[in-house]
């Protein structure tokens, strides 16, 4: 597309993506569980700014989570065990959604479940509530036994969840896919195969810290999820090789803090992104986010981001997974 | 209400009070609401990237004159973060996020204060102290106590109270915790005129629990808990308490308090598990 001129002689450039039929007029979002239902932030963000309003996991029964200690920073990062904890499915439409329809941004449930069966009751109960743009489904959550991490390790799985979220609602359905697996991209074909309209990625990695004075560790569950720029290699490395991997559109998550950072997912081929642990540093992270891709559009004279996306020149021929240098 | 804010802070002063103790004062821009007491900051260097998160410190004082408006606070050395924002000169940037939480209530025409501190916990009473919030109430008693004599700070502002101060190692006045201070005192106290204000390490807060159980005396205690956003966002800061009809719930610390009725506070059990406050 053209450069668009506007009043000031610069340029407008089209932020706007498509992930399936749910249009969002720019790439960000924010990231499950790092931006509770929206209404924490609005003394920094303005919702209807955002691309998509991404909320907490959302369960059919509300749940307690784990224990404090829940979280301990690490190098360039943090580890959680929250152990989604969330107020039910049913407490979210009735409480949450009447302060978030009148930003009129997309609202994206992150939902999960203990069963498949658990995972379809959920997206059924939202499939008509009015404002929400789509459905995750979070199979990757690394802290609740028997929970998230056994659907997202099993990509038979994965593709029978998806398959009977995807019976239960005409909404778009994004997967969100754990990076604790041997390799992202058998989960990732059967998202796709499940009929996802999308894959998001990462989830936490799985990681733990020990209190050497105490002989403890630093999370009551022992273990918890890694996230934050230390994550952020690693999610961009799973994301390329997932946009080979499959036709759906592609989001990237994991330590994207600034637009540079955002900017690289979406050379690599992601269609969105998701700032999650940033919104911790910088309340208004997502705000400097969008400005700056826009920014980084109009320095490069692009005038739609669609001609950016998935744009990444690799000189050598590698293929996708092989490039370890080893 | 006035809402929290994001903004830049340069660095006043920032000096030791006493090994390991900083008081620092942060020049903050004039629109910061005023904090009530209680209330907490989330407060990073603007020019380092690690530590990657803020950390929460209780507002230990706040002044607005000649048009400069300035936060004081008061902390220990405890880890990575700390140790960096001790080693800050004046002028440093920060960036500070706040007021945050529910502050102190008023005593409500309560006739006996009694604040009750350990270690850097003094930091809330004395803004509360400080801040007039107490005037009203004819008699403020204040237990105060550190782990050496050395330790104790902030007891020049404390000035004007009836003042009872310890150490740990009895460096300096009663040998012992503060909780043995009140639990000689106590029998004194009427507890529907008596409100207590708390703050300092959960140990202490665990045997005020004790002391006072089945008492009712009303007590509002500070609570710390580790936290990534401050906002009530990402449930870090999860504290356990007695929900309605007496199930066990969690409470965020930066939102739901810092500040809790002691009542509610179900505490871990060296265990792991919760255990009511009445029965530890
Ligand atoms: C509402 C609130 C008010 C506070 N007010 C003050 C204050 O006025 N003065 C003061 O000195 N400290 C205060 N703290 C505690 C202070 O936030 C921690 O000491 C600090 O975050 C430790 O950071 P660090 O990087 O130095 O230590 P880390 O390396 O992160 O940890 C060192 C040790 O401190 C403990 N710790 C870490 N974070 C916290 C935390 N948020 N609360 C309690 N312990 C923690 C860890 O478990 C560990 O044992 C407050 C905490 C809260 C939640
Ligand atoms: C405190 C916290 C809670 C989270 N809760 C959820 C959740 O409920 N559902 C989910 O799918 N992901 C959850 N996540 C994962 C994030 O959405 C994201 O995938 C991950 O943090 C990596 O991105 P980041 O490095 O930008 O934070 C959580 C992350 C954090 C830090
Ligand atoms: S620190 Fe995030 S909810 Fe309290």
């Amino acid at each position: 597309m053209d450069e668009l001129p506007n009043q000031d002689g610069g340029y407008h450039p089209v932020l706007a993506v498509e992930i399936g039929r749910l249009r969002l007029q720019n790439p960000v979002m924010t990231a499950s569980g790092t931006f509770g239902y929206g209404q924490e932030y609005t003394p920094f963000v303005d919702l209807g700014r955002l691309g998509a309003v991404v909320v907490k996991g959302l369960s059919l029964e509300r749940r307690d989570g784990n224990p404090p200690p829940r979280i301990v920073e690490t190098p360039a990062g943090m580890l959680n065990a929250v152990g989604l904890q969330n107020i039910g499915v049913r407490a979210f439409i009735a409480e949450k959604m009447p302060q978030l329809r009148p930003y009129n941004v997309p609202v994206i449930a992150n939902i999960f479940g203990e069963t498949v069966e658990e995972y379809r009751r959920v997206a059924e109960i939202l499939a008509d509530c009015p404002g929400i743009g789509g459905i995750e489904i979070n199979v990757s959550c690394p802290n609740v036994k028997q929970g998230g991490i056994t659907f997202g390790a099993c990509p038979d799985t994965v593709q029978e969840v998806t398959g009977e979220v995807r019976k239960a609602t005409c909404l778009p359905v994004i997967v969100k896919l754990t990076p604790n697996v041997t390799d992202v991209r058998d989960v990732a074909r059967a998202a796709e195969a499940g009929g996802a309209d999308a894959v998001s990625l990462i989830n936490t990695l799985t990681g733990m810290s020990v209190d050497i004075e105490r002989r403890r560790p630093r999370l009551a569950n022992v273990t918890g999820g890694l996230s934050g720029p230390a994550i952020r290699p690693i999610a961009l490395r799973m994301v390329w090789q997932v946009v080979q991997a499959v036709r759906i559109p592609v989001v990237g998550v994991g330590g994207i803090m600034t637009a540079a950072d955002a900017l690289e997912f979406l050379i690599a081929g992601a269609t969105a992104v998701e700032v999650g642990t940033a919104n911790f540093v910088r309340p208004a992270a997502t705000m400097e986010i969008i400005a700056g891709i826009e920014a980084y559009l109009v320095r490069h004279r692009i005038g739609d981001i669609a001609e950016l996306i998935g744009t990444l020149k690799v000189d050598a021929e590698t293929d996708a997974g092989q490039a370890e240098g080893c | 209400m006035d809402e929290t804010q994001a903004v830049r802070g340069d660095i006043v002063e920032n000096r030791a009070v006493a090994p390991g103790h900083f008081q620092m004062s942060i020049r903050l821009p004039g629109s910061f609401p005023t904090p009530v007491p209680g209330q907490f900051v989330m407060v990073r260097s603007a020019d380092h990237e690690e530590p990657l998160l803020a950390r929460p410190f209780s507002v230990y004082g706040f002044q607005r004159r000649r048009g400069e408006t300035a936060v004081d606070l008061l902390y220990r050395t405890a880890g990575r973060g700390t140790a960096l924002l001790s080693r800050l000169e004046p002028g440093a940037r920060l960036v500070v996020l706040g007021p945050l939480g529910r502050g102190f209530a008023p005593p409500e025409g309560m006739k006996k204060v009694i604040l009750l501190a350990g270690g850097v916990g003094v930091a809330p009473l004395v803004f509360l102290l400080r801040s007039g919030r107490l005037a009203g109430t004819n008699a403020c008693t204040c237990y105060v106590g550190a782990r050496t004599g050395e330790q104790l700070t902030g007891l020049e502002l404390l000035r004007g109270a009836d003042l009872h101060v310890c150490t740990d190692d009895g460096s300096r006045a009663f040998c012992g915790q503060v909780t043995d201070l009140l639990r000689r005192d106590i029998g004194g106290y009427d507890p529907p005129e008596t409100m207590i204000y708390a703050c300092g390490p959960s140990p202490m807060i665990r045997t005020l629990g004790r002391l006072l159980g089945d008492r009712p005396i009303r007590c509002q205690v500070s609570l710390e808990e580790r936290m990534a956003c401050g906002l009530g966002a990402c449930l870090g800061c999860a504290v356990a308490v007695r929900g309605e009809s007496g199930r066990k719930e969690y409470r965020r610390v930066c939102k739901d308090g810092p500040v809790f009725d002691l009542r509610e506070i179900l505490f871990a059990s060296p265990g792991g598990a919760e255990e009511g406050q009445q029965n530890g």
